[in-house]
């Protein structure tokens, strides 16, 4: 590897002034948690940063604590305390699935949450190094190439899917970001936090220079809510979501109040259903709902040359984890 | 050679029995020494810069800021080094023998110009770390002159097509003619005359990585003239022969020493470019130097499965006798033809016609060579799809069409030396409950998740052929047994130890073993061919009957006194044709909606020969079928046509198999005894690779309903046949 | 002896007296940057930390990982490096009691904290249950995902002492085995758990 410098945060302030500091001296600076994909991409050459602020070290982050009738989720809570975790499991169920399913117990040894939201796509011409918008360039090399799993909605000009499994579920439970970065600290939907390639081919997100994502606000769910997460892999571990689904129902009796339903492995951003959720709300769950449902869900969806067995997929996948959410008690 | 024939086999004391690994204890407590964990003094690391271009010319190469980068000391290019590396790509896939040597016009050095293949090595550097020879690479700057490139065999040979050679790209045989190879029997048109109905298809085969957990690494030291190269390979005897003649020095100037290496399955036979790479970097930097590969060096720099494209046409009477195969087959090399090529499979079936010819033909992909069982899973999966299908359109159950037209005799003339693929085939059908798992309608289970069965069966050869053992007694009776095996992972050391105890009538305990060091062992053929076991044991074999004969002349030795035995031999099969057999049985459950296939159940059945010892055995048949699960279902060295490039080159990208994935494997051995071999062993350790394949293969069109011709089976290829 | 410099010699000073030729971009090849950092002082850190059981300080490149650590400045040469990213086990040690890829974090970062390794694991030279279940069930075929097999399931039982089968593989799945032994490999940690293996 390049050298770096490694320097440890005593606080959010701390890290982005350590991260600030670097920059003014020109030399380049990355935050990390974990550190399993930032060390992957310096030893491709893919990141070249000069220091690592290291958020490991910032105390009190990695908790789980009830906040506003709700959970505020430290950003560098382990994946694998987040999926063990006895509340997150009770009542944010989406939550602790998703962060179960991630890569292997090494990985989630480590991993962060913040880490795996922010986690840079896995796309192979990215991470082959190819200059594409992800490393530069001003290409996508998925489109007209080998992109079986590459995107199917909100692809243009790059056609990457988001490869975090947690993103999906934060958004499925409608979580908030706590952002700290030089200017202060804003909170943003989990939904606004990501971006599409539209707006910045570059990027996966809205984080500026030196912001980093602090905690995830989780609101508390309403009686009779359950939820879950559902990923599909191309072998039976340490792959990214080829489809994945994160519902989340509040439930009546056999009636559904209201519905989230976010999927994953599909577009550069998790991708929300509004249309499948209004479809759901104050409805039976029937066979013949699901499958409309999922016939809805992937409605404006464009396959690229080899990835239109995404569609039959995911619509198998949403039809599926309705019915078997439904039928939980 | 002992004259028992086929009998059920009678119990001996020591072979036969479950023991433990003697290193069992090294390989556990993380003692055993690996080629990378050699640390000599003063020792330089060293890293290779490959090509980025699956087909250029390198107008030109600038490694002055390389050089200038404060720790590295030497750098290789095509410039400062051609050294020919034989074993990397030959005429006719053959040894780059002397003959071979004067004539060919195929070289393939340990740098070329041009570049055929994206990983092809450009320049070695070492430095005193691995960090200053990582940056190095980046400081090094090639100009190319990019060429048109081509990635698939059949467009090879279109007359368009980009040469990677002059003489173009059919590869050239021994004596530089492009032919393909060629192999009949009968008149194939007389067979499809002969036939009711005759079928054709075509089926491709994916390149597949060895990917072996072990990355390639290597350690050479000079000491005057004199080589030692600590180096992971399969054969300490032919990597030094290989070295020594790639190098021009005597073969007694280089010793190999290999005491533990990490899997290679065939692609760490042999001497590679980088041992030869190694070895000119510490002679010319003046100091030990270690090579270490990255995984993404070791998916393109060394070589893989052969992709294949295999069309067949199958002439049958209607009530399912075989009456003619032919295949027309095309294998893509790579840059350099480090082997065949060939596709094999149809010697399994018995049938008076065939007609086989295979074009092995260059591609601008990783090169191709020795991977478990070469030319069998591809080639297997191949015809017997293409045989289960045929069952299939005659409304047969395959496993009585498979009984019906299997093998009898070696291309139906030659006896093999003891017979048992009906009793694999009747037995695993019975075990399996063939009848109850098998659907004789395909994909007729109600709702989208279907089951469904498959059965391949296979033979495999079990050569004899010369070997070298030494056994030395000691006045405190310890044996030491010195053979040229080193242990790829199927447990040589403790089958020659054993062995040996069976052979002298004294416990494992009492027996060393040395291995691994050419400065101390006799030659060995090397683990290749599944023949280490066979050959060198029955080496051992010999060699303790010499050394008993020692102690009856003799007597006991004392005091300093030691007796040897030794022995050489090279039996033969007096005419006859040696295999080992099995079948394997698959149930699978494909969720159609979601493309996603599980393996339910999986039955082995294999004789091969006497079992030396069942618990290092049970571990081969149950890895050979895994792997086979793998190919079918996962693992393909992705290349972007456009631009050449491979995609998926690394252990997230190939998608092996892992403990989630890997099905419960039931093994059942029928043992026998033909009277060859040590003890009647047979070879094991590739055949159970070799049915795996169109074993799932055949499972999920029973399943589904949908023959899946391309490897590997994967969700977007079940779902769009499906859809 | 082989055509070393037999034509061409480059020596290094005819390399310093070239011109240099452009790297010519001529396609979408990725390519291989261009750093030239190792002139610059390479970033140092003093740290401690406790490995199998002993506390060992040591100034490390803040760039080396824990495996380079581990097996080129201790010499605890059985972990292994299978593919230096995250991706195979090879190189699972336990941080604090939780398996881990040493390929995939910094040594820095293991300042003030413990790490076992397979070497660890035997205690006054007698074999962990695991080690001895290992070799009665032929666990290790080549060997070398071995050490990394080990730590994942010494991990595992820390935590659940009582695995069955399927929380075994989904504990190990983060190691792979090539020469595919997975069913001993499962067989071997069944049977140690049930020995009472701590």
């Amino acid at each position: 590897m390049k050298p770096f410098a490694n320097s440890n945060a005593r606080d959010l302030q701390n890290a982005v002034q350590l991260a600030q500091n670097a920059r003014q001296d020109g030399r380049t600076a990355s935050f990390v948690g974990g550190g399993s994909d930032l060390l992957a991409l310096v030893k491709e050459r893919i990141a070249a940063p000069d220091v690592l602020v290291n958020l490991k070290t910032i105390k009190g982050l990695d908790q789980v604590k009830p906040a506003n009738e709700g959970v505020s989720i430290g950003g560098l809570i382990t994946l694998d305390i987040l999926s063990r975790h006895d509340l997150i499991r009770r009542q944010y169920t989406v939550l602790a699935e998703a962060a179960e399913t991630v890569a292997t117990p090494q990985i989630r040894n480590v991993g962060t949450l913040a880490g795996n939201v922010c986690q840079r796509p896995w796309c192979w011409y990215f991470r082959n190094g190819f200059p594409c918008y992800k490393n530069g360039g001003n290409t996508c090399f998925s489109f007209g190439g080998e992109n079986q799993f590459h995107a199917i909605f909100g692809g243009g000009p790059s056609y990457i899917v988001h490869p975090s499994d947690t993103a999906v579920a934060l958004v499925a439970l409608d979580a908030k970001f706590r952002i700290v970065g030089p200017s202060g600290e804003r909170v943003i939907p989990a939904a606004d936090f990501f971006a599409l390639p539209q707006q910045n081919p570059a990027r996966e997100n809205v984080l500026a220079a030196d912001e980093a994502l602090a905690e995830v606000q989780v609101p508390a769910p309403r009686a009779g809510t359950r939820s879950t997460y559902h990923k599909i892999m191309d072998r039976e571990a340490w792959t990214h979501a080829v489809v994945s689904a994160a519902m989340m129902l509040e439930m009546d009796k056999q009636v559904c109040r209201s519905a989230r339903v976010v999927l994953g492995g599909v577009a550069p951003i998790p991708w929300r259903l509004p249309q499948v959720e209004q479809m759901l709300a104050g409805q039976r769950i029937t066979d013949t709902l699901a499958a409309k449902a999922a016939e809805a869900a992937l409605e404006g969806a464009k396959p690229l040359a080899k990835n239109a067995y995404k569609v039959p997929l995911t619509k198998g996948v949403v039809r599926r984890t309705l019915l078997e959410l439904a039928a939980r008690g | 050679m002992r004259q028992q024939q086929n009998t059920s086999i009678a119990p001996l004391k020591t072979v036969g029995h479950a023991t433990p690994r003697i290193d069992a204890i090294e390989r556990v407590t993380g003692k055993a020494t690996y080629t990378n964990d050699i640390r000599l003094p003063g020792m330089l690391y060293a890293r290779i810069l490959r090509s980025p271009h699956p087909h250029a010319r390198i107008r030109r190469i600038d490694v002055s800021k390389a050089l200038a980068l404060p720790g590295v000391k030497t750098i290789l290019t095509h410039e400062n080094c051609q050294v020919v590396w034989g074993a990397g790509g030959i005429s006719g896939g053959l040894q780059y023998n002397d003959d071979i040597k004067k004539i060919t016009k195929h070289r393939r050095y340990v740098f070329n110009n041009p570049v055929r293949f994206v990983g092809d090595p450009v320049a070695a550097v070492a430095a005193v770390n691995r960090h200053v020879a990582d940056e190095a690479l980046g400081l090094i700057q090639v100009d190319y002159e990019v060429l048109s490139f081509i990635l698939e065999p059949e467009e090879a040979l279109k007359p368009d097509a980009v040469k990677i050679w002059p003489e173009g790209n059919l590869s050239l045989n021994a004596q530089n003619q492009a032919q393909p190879m060629s192999t009949r029997r009968g008149n194939i048109e007389e067979g499809f005359r002969t036939s009711d109905l005759v079928f054709e298809d075509r089926y491709t085969t994916a390149f597949v990585h060895n990917a072996q957990m072990e990355p390639r690494s290597c350690v050479a030291n000079w000491d005057g003239d004199k080589l030692t190269l600590y180096t992971p390979t399969q054969g300490i005897s032919n990597c030094r022969s290989d070295t020594a003649r790639d190098l021009g020095i005597p073969p007694e100037k280089v010793q190999i020493i290999c005491q533990y290496m990490g899997g290679g399955f065939g692609n760490k036979n042999q001497n590679q470019d980088a041992d030869l790479i190694t070895a000119m970097l510490a002679k010319e930097a003046g100091a030990p130097v270690k090579l270490e590969f990255t995984r993404k060096d070791d998916f393109i720099g060394v070589h893989g499965r052969w992709p294949t494209v295999q069309y067949y046409k199958v002439g049958v009477s209607r009530d399912g006798v075989l009456k003619g195969i032919q295949l027309r087959g095309y294998s893509g090399m790579g840059g350099y033809r480090k082997n065949t090529g060939t596709i094999g499979g149809i010697d399994i079936y018995q049938c008076p016609h065939i007609d086989s010819v295979v074009y092995p033909v260059y591609t601008n992909k990783t090169v191709s060579g020795n991977f478990r069982g070469p030319e069998y899973p591809q080639g297997f999966y191949g015809i017997e799809s293409m045989m289960d299908d045929v069952a299939y359109k005659l409304k047969m159950d395959p496993v009585e069409f498979i009984l019906k037209n299997m093998t009898r005799k070696s291309r139906d003339e030659v006896p093999y030396t003891n017979y048992s693929l009906e009793e694999c085939i009747r037995r695993g059908a019975e075990t399996f409950e063939w009848k109850k798992r098998w659907r004789p309608q395909p994909g007729s289970d109600p709702g989208p998740v279907k089951r469904g069965a498959g059965v391949a069966f296979m033979a495999f050869r079990s050569a004899l052929g010369r070997s070298n053992a030494v056994i030395r007694l000691d006045a405190k009776g310890h044996y030491t047994v010195f053979v040229g095996v080193t242990d790829v992972g199927a447990g040589a050391k403790t089958t020659m130890a054993m062995i040996a105890a069976e052979a002298l009538g004294v416990p494992v305990s009492k027996i060393e073993v040395v291995w691994g060091d050419t400065d101390r062992c006799p030659y060995s053929v090397g683990e290749s061919g599944s023949r280490t076991t066979i050959q060198t044991g029955y080496a051992v074999v010999q060699a303790a009957e010499a050394l008993k004969r020692q102690i009856a002349e003799k007597g006991l030795p004392t005091g300093d006194n030691v007796l040897i035995g030794s022995a050489s031999p090279n039996p033969t099969l007096e005419g006859k044709v040696r295999a080992a057999f099995g079948a394997h049985f698959v149930e699978v459950q494909v969720d159609t909606e979601l493309g996603h296939v599980r393996v339910l159940k999986y039955l082995a059945v294999h004789d091969s020969g006497r079992i030396m010892n069942p618990l290092t055995a049970r571990s081969q048949i149950k890895g050979g079928a895994t792997m086979g699960i793998g190919m079918a279902l996962h693992e393909n060295l992705l290349y972007d046509r456009r631009n050449g490039q491979p995609l998926t080159a690394g252990f997230y990208g190939a998608r092996l198999m892992t403990h989630r994935d890997a099905p419960e494997i039931e093994v059942i051995f029928i043992e026998s005894d033909d009277g060859y071999g040590p003890y009647g062993a047979k070879s094991i350790g590739e055949s159970s690779k070799v049915p795996a394949v169109a074993a799932v293969a055949n499972a999920v069109f029973n399943a589904i309903g949908r023959r899946m011709k391309d490897l590997p089976i994967t969700r977007d290829k079940i779902l769009g046949a499906l859809a | 002896m082989a055509k070393l410099k037999s034509k061409k010699k480059i020596s290094r000073r005819k390399f310093l007296q070239g011109t240099g030729a452009a790297l010519a971009v001529a396609t979408a090849a990725p390519g291989v940057g261009a750093q030239n950092t190792a002139t610059d002082a390479i970033p140092r850190t003093a740290i401690r930390v406790t490995v199998n059981g002993t506390q060992r300080r040591i100034e490390v490149e803040d760039r080396w990982t824990l495996v380079e650590l581990l097996r080129d400045h201790f010499g605890l040469t059985g972990t292994k490096i299978g593919c230096d990213r995250g991706e195979c086990g090879a190189c699972t040690v336990l941080l604090d009691g939780k398996p881990i890829y040493s390929c995939s974090n910094l040594a820095v970062w293991a300042d003030g904290r413990s790490v076992q390794t397979v070497e660890g694991l035997t205690q006054n030279g007698r074999l962990d249950a695991l080690q001895q279940s290992f070799i009665e069930h032929d666990g290790p075929q080549c060997g070398f995902c071995t050490s990394g097999q080990l730590m994942s399931a010494k991990g595992l039982l820390i935590r659940n002492p009582r695995p069955t089968a399927d929380e075994i593989r989904a504990g190990m799945t983060g190691n792979l085995c090539r020469c595919s032994n997975y069913n001993h490999y499962v067989e071997a940690v069944l049977a140690a758990a049930k020995g009472g293996s701590r």
